[in-house]
């Protein structure tokens, strides 16, 4: 076990997978430090789903090798599964029985003897306590949602694997969402979720975009921003300018001496790209 | 592992208490095919003239609605735990294969002992039969036969990738086991490929225990033979299954 492997919670290197002629992972590599949000990124269809029943030892890779927390997915996924938790992109929970029902029956797996203290624990922390014993299929999509994070949470994991966890989720549930996952976060844990909800990219501490299988790039969020194009405005005294630049930063001073323009300003206004903006803008080029 | 199979066989105890409707046809559906039966054959008085004895056949058929039912009960709800991804997610939860066979066989056994009791208590009330004085071999063969039937259940399951394609794999194994088990024709009047098949019929066996006690009069001992095949075939079958049972697709 080396360096890397105890300080990433994941690492990913040249992982290929195909289902028959289709290449849904090709020759990805990433990896996610411990103790952070860490945000895989992409449109329907782009591998998020594959390279995560990877990560939770549920697909073998064709190519490639995959460590979580230091151990081999594959071949050491019973003792990885002790220690991680997993949200299905779809409730993956029993509609006949209740959640506390459920949470029973995976909690079970367990083995541990306060499983009773974590069900209320895991039920509070998504406020699901109420209704503990009402079957999931008279519950909202938000609610059955919830009660998958709770069964994910139940064993408290080092690490969380949530796939799409915010999918069909209201705006108001998404805000809650990620309160929890932060708060999780600050207790020590470690996240790795996938969204194909371009602008949540911001909350987390890192960010993959992956795009056909390939990670087009991995970085805090800022840096990707960094990464998009700005509009700058510049207020003369005899009118204004705009310029479309790459990196502001380092082409605004450039931009000011060699039009000679520094004694004549009046203002300013740098119009950068959103997050989302630049992830887009990469998915596209991709496409094309 | 007994902790999981347990928790596996409470869960699905739990969802059958839940669900009325399939609970109650559950155990309907085979009392009345039974009171069909009893009616196709009285409506048939003159047959009896043919050497052909209905009751005979009263139990065997009760026999194979058992196996029929736990068979495609067990295909199908394993189908839609891998369609829903309650099946991964029990993998990821800790859940080994073999636990989850296990708990899928124990969790069965209740509605398929309950199926059972149900259908032995109306064939022994309808057909000449007196099923108590041979009662320890017939239940154990009965429940030996449900425990091959969730086997190849299970097994059978892996080939099926959602609940449509259930539906090919159901006559794949109930119309070569209503042909060939000895149940409605005699081994002995088959064909000799046949005959040789007939012993992969898991049916074939229960049919041998429940005919020697019954038919044939003779004690459970003398039909051990059969009975220890009927049993190491539904070892074989859970074994194959747990085996074949994929963590995902």
């Amino acid at each position: 076990m080396n360096m890397n492997s105890i300080e990433n919670a994941i690492e990913v290197q040249g992982l290929g997978k195909s289902f028959g002629p289709i290449r849904a992972l090709d020759g990805v590599s990433m990896s996610a430090p411990r103790g952070q949000v860490f945000g895989l990124v992409g449109p329907n269809g782009s591998g998020k789903s594959t390279l995560i029943k990877t990560i939770c030892g549920l697909l073998g890779p064709d190519s490639g090798s995959v460590k979580v927390m230091g151990l081999d997915a594959m071949r050491e996924r019973y003792a990885i599964r002790r220690r991680l938790g997993y949200m299905p992109q779809t409730v993956s929970l029993y509609d006949d029985l209740s959640p506390w029902e459920n949470l029973r029956f995976f909690g079970r797996a367990f083995g541990t003897s306060d499983l009773k203290e974590r069900i209320q624990r895991s039920l509070e922390f998504v406020q699901l306590w109420d209704r503990r014993d009402d079957p999931l299929h008279t519950f909202s999509g938000g609610m059955r949602q919830r009660s998958s994070l709770a069964c994910a949470l139940l064993h408290e994991p080092e690490l969380l694997v949530l796939d799409e966890p915010t999918a069909g989720v209201d705006p108001t549930l998404r805000h809650t969402f990620w309160s929890h996952f932060r708060e999780l976060c600050d207790r020590g844990g470690t996240i790795f979720l996938s969204t194909n909800q371009m602008d949540e990219a911001m909350h987390c501490d890192r960010v993959a975009v992956i795009r056909d299988g390939r990670i087009l790039v991995t970085e805090a969020p800022e840096q990707i921003r960094s990464l998009g194009r700005a509009s700058i405005e510049i207020t003369l005294d005899d009118g204004r300018r705009t310029f479309e630049v790459a990196n502001y930063e380092s082409e605004l001073p450039q931009l000011l001496s060699a039009w000679g323009l520094e004694s004549r300003v009046r203002s300013i206004e740098v119009k950068r790209q959103s997050l989302e903006d630049v992830i887009l803008g990469m998915i596209g080029q991709e496409q094309k | 592992m007994i902790r999981r199979v347990n928790a596996t066989a409470v869960r699905i105890n739990a969802q059958l208490r839940r669900d009325h409707r399939f609970l109650g046809l559950s155990l309907a559906v085979p009392l009345i095919l039974i009171f069909l039966l009893k009616y196709v054959f009285d409506s048939m008085p003159g047959i009896v003239r043919f050497g052909i004895n209905f009751s005979d056949y009263a139990l065997l058929i009760a026999a194979y609605l058992v196996h029929f039912l736990a068979y495609v009960l067990s295909t199908i709800v394993l189908v839609r735990d891998r369609i829903t991804g309650t099946l991964s997610r029990m993998f990821v939860s800790g859940y080994r294969r073999r636990e989850i066979v296990l708990g899928y066989v124990a969790g069965y056994a209740t509605i398929a002992s309950a199926q059972t009791a149900l259908v032995l208590v109306s064939t022994n009330y309808l057909f000449d039969i007196n099923i108590w004085r041979d009662i320890v071999a017939i239940v154990l063969t009965m429940l030996a036969l449900a425990l091959v039937s969730v086997g190849l259940g299970v097994f059978l399951s892996n080939f099926a990738r959602n609940e449509g394609q259930v539906f090919p794999l159901i006559p794949l194994v109930i119309i070569p086991t209503a042909l060939l088990s000895g149940m409605a024709i005699p081994i002995d009047n088959l064909p000799e490929v046949l005959q040789w098949v007939s012993n992969l019929v898991p049916l074939t066996w229960a049919v041998k225990v429940l005919k020697g006690v019954t038919v044939e009069d003779v004690s459970f001992f003398h039909v051990m033979g059969p009975f220890i095949t009927l049993v190491a075939y539904g070892l074989v079958l859970l074994f194959l299954a747990s085996l074949t049972l994929r963590e995902s697709e």
